[in-house]
């Protein structure tokens, strides 16, 4: 790997065991390095750890040893306040079932996030219709989630999740619940988000998703093994963290 | 030192996660219209409670305030005084001095002041022609009074004048009659100096009274000066002794009751005893004892039952929520931030219970004194308190639910 671009997730010996009885360790030892820039794809059948190693990237959990790192920060052992700062300002969320507010807009959904992070609020509209642009759902800022297809509606929750600006994009079996076709146009979405500079950290069993992934992480038995990079479809195969241009953009 | 660290870390990390007043207002409110008809049925509980209460406390406070206006206009500002001594007495007595009136009179707090007492002839006595027969004299009260007594007792002329203390020192035969008694007579103007006689004597009737508030049985009979009825009657009769009837100042019956005895018989005060109407303040206190205590009670219940459909709906929106709260917590939420929108919603559904259950109150008291043609009476506090309490109901409701709110495992929440 290169070591142009700084980490933005950075696992020394992290494991997880869930307390007994009896103790079941999900996540071996593992080191891994996300560095910024980089579209990771996670697999594993179930079972494997997955949910374990999303909780603990995505700060929902702790894990029972080793170091985890976010931009720098050693967030396993920081405490909850934050780590609560960390998740409004440097994680974005997207979720299989979307966990979009039924009663509430797409742009209000979008808000959501921004209450957290202190984003005055007479600047919040301005940056969720920004970020519903960004996934192309401008127009239907104003639609409820029961209006929207499926694929808007994870649309609107990647608009949610982009709106902070995080240092990372955390999606978790982001097409579990969409068909082959809008499976297809996320993975699109989520390809050019990439291309636009942003850390892409995808757990999901689709292998047409995987596949897109400049780098592909599969676990199993709580194991983590890097995937050989030798895709024959070179298009996303790029090295991640060598576009210069990804290390200037601004944080959170 | 500690505080450096502190902050040297916070700008490693950037800012805290926040949670400002205005996010929580906004946060609850949806929570809350999300489901209006649930709010709106959780609410019912403290609407009915708080509206008891503030309905009670408007009623028995219009009850009382009414019950202290009819006092006030009459009995708190009378005070009878009857001749005991008379009353025990073997012989026609009159224990009350000649100049009584003018005695009371100089008391502090008295208006007016006159003895009175009811004059008893064996036979009916009064008729409209001299000489009459048994057959065409009237049955009719005859009272001896004093100026005194009549401007005391509130008498409203019909037609003619009072007899004053002229007629008094001079024992004059004229008469006061009633309007009831003056068409027995077949009296209808005062023009002609009509004249009737009692136990034979000529009377020249000079006034006659409309009413009489407070000797209601003037207005039905006859009353003549108490010296006149004294010179060809003789004193009251032994057992049924006079009485004297002053009217005080608002506020002034009890003190003046005490000091009237004295002031007239400073040789005896035993031989009269007055009696002052209960202070209004006591019977005021009394009514809205009683009234208040079972009512309170119920409207207190109500209000526990409020307050557990509060703390049970917002437990069931915590367990249905448990997703929202797991995506909270992802987009930055602590834990207290999602205790505390908890507790804003319940607070908030206390809140308008109480508001909705005050102003249901104020109606219910409105309609009830409409209805009675009453003066509405309520103090604005027990109003502005009644929402605040609704809210401090729903705010001891909402700490369980928010305390299990705060605790939701997000990683486990969001799973569903």
């Amino acid at each position: 790997m290169t070591a142009v671009a700084p980490p933005v997730i950075r696992l020394s010996a992290v494991a997880y065991t869930y307390a007994g009885p009896p103790p079941v360790r999900a996540l071996r030892p593992t080191d891994l390095v996300i560095r910024r820039g980089e579209h990771v794809a996670i697999t594993g059948p179930s079972g494997s750890g997955k949910s374990t190693l999303l909780n603990l990237l995505g700060l929902l959990d702790r894990p029972t040893e080793g170091v985890l790192e976010i931009d720098g920060i050693d967030v396993g052992s920081a405490s909850e306040r934050d780590r609560a700062a960390v998740r409004a300002h440097r994680i974005g969320f997207v979720f299989q079932s979307f966990h979009l507010l039924p009663h509430r807009t797409s742009a209000e959904n979008v808000m959501l996030a921004q209450v957290y992070a202190d984003m005055p609020r007479r600047r919040r509209l301005g940056a969720a219709m920004a970020a519903l642009a960004e996934v192309g759902l401008e127009h239907r800022a104003h639609a409820l989630p029961t209006a929207l297809s499926g694929g808007e509606r994870q649309r609107v929750a990647i608009a949610r999740a982009l709106v902070n600006h995080p240092s990372l994009l955390l999606c978790d079996e982001p097409t579990g619940n969409l068909d082959t076709t809008t499976t297809l146009e996320l993975t699109d979405l989520l390809g050019s988000l990439h291309e636009g500079g942003t850390t892409l950290v995808i757990i999901t069993h689709n292998p047409a998703v995987a596949e897109r992934a400049g780098r592909r992480v599969t676990i199993r038995d709580g194991q983590l093994a890097e995937s050989p990079d030798d895709r024959p479809s070179g298009q996303d195969n790029r090295p991640s963290g060598q576009d210069g241009a990804h290390e200037t953009l601004p944080e959170g | 030192m500690r505080r450096s660290r502190r902050a040297s870390r916070r700008r490693v990390i950037g800012a805290a996660s926040r949670f400002r007043l205005r996010d929580l207002g906004s946060e609850a409110m949806a929570g809350l219209l999300q489901r209006p008809g649930r709010s709106a049925l959780t609410m019912l509980g403290t609407v009915l409670g708080i509206g008891t209460f503030v309905a009670i406390v408007g009623l028995s406070q219009t009850a009382t305030g009414q019950i202290g206006k009819q006092f006030n206009a009459l009995d708190a500002t009378q005070v009878t005084v009857s001749d005991s001594g008379a009353n025990q007495a073997s012989k026609p007595t009159l224990d009350f001095p000649a100049d009584a009136d003018a005695i009371v009179d100089r008391i502090h707090g008295v208006i007016a002041a006159g003895v009175w007492w009811t004059v008893h002839f064996s036979n009916a006595a009064v008729s409209s022609r001299p000489g009459a027969g048994q057959g065409t004299q009237l049955s009719l009260p005859v009272t001896a009074a004093t100026p005194g007594a009549l401007r005391a007792s509130g008498a409203k002329l019909d037609q003619g004048v009072l007899f004053n203390q002229f007629h008094q020192a001079h024992a004059q035969n004229v008469a006061i009659i009633g309007q009831t008694t003056a068409t027995d007579l077949g009296i209808f103007s005062l023009q002609q100096q009509p004249a009737i006689f009692i136990g034979g004597q000529p009377f020249t009737v000079i006034g006659i009274i409309a009413s009489d508030p407070r000797l209601p049985q003037l207005n039905l009979g006859v009353t003549v000066p108490s010296s006149t009825a004294q010179q060809l009657w003789g004193k009251p009769l032994a057992g049924q002794g006079a009485s004297m009837l002053v009217q005080t100042r608002l506020g002034a019956a009890q003190v003046v009751a005490g000091q009237v005895p004295i002031a007239l018989r400073p040789d005896n005060p035993k031989l009269l005893s007055a009696a002052a109407p209960p202070s209004p303040t006591q019977l005021r206190h009394a009514v809205t004892a009683s009234l208040n205590t079972l009512f309170l009670a119920l409207a207190g219940i109500a209000i526990v039952v409020g307050a557990i459909g509060i703390a049970n709906t917002t437990l069931v929106a915590v367990l249905e929520r448990a997703g929202e709260i797991g995506l909270r917590r992802a987009l930055g939420a602590r834990p207290r931030h999602i205790g505390t929108q908890f507790l804003a919603e319940s607070t908030a559904l206390g809140l308008f219970g109480g508001l909705v259950g005050a102003s249901l109150g104020v109606l219910a008291t409105l309609i009830v004194t409409v209805y009675h043609h009453w003066t509405a009476l309520l103090d604005p506090r027990v109003v502005l308190a009644a929402p605040i309490a609704g809210g401090i109901v729903g705010l001891l409701a909402g700490l369980y639910p928010a305390l299990r709110a705060s605790t939701v495992e997000p990683a486990e929440a969001l799973r569903r």
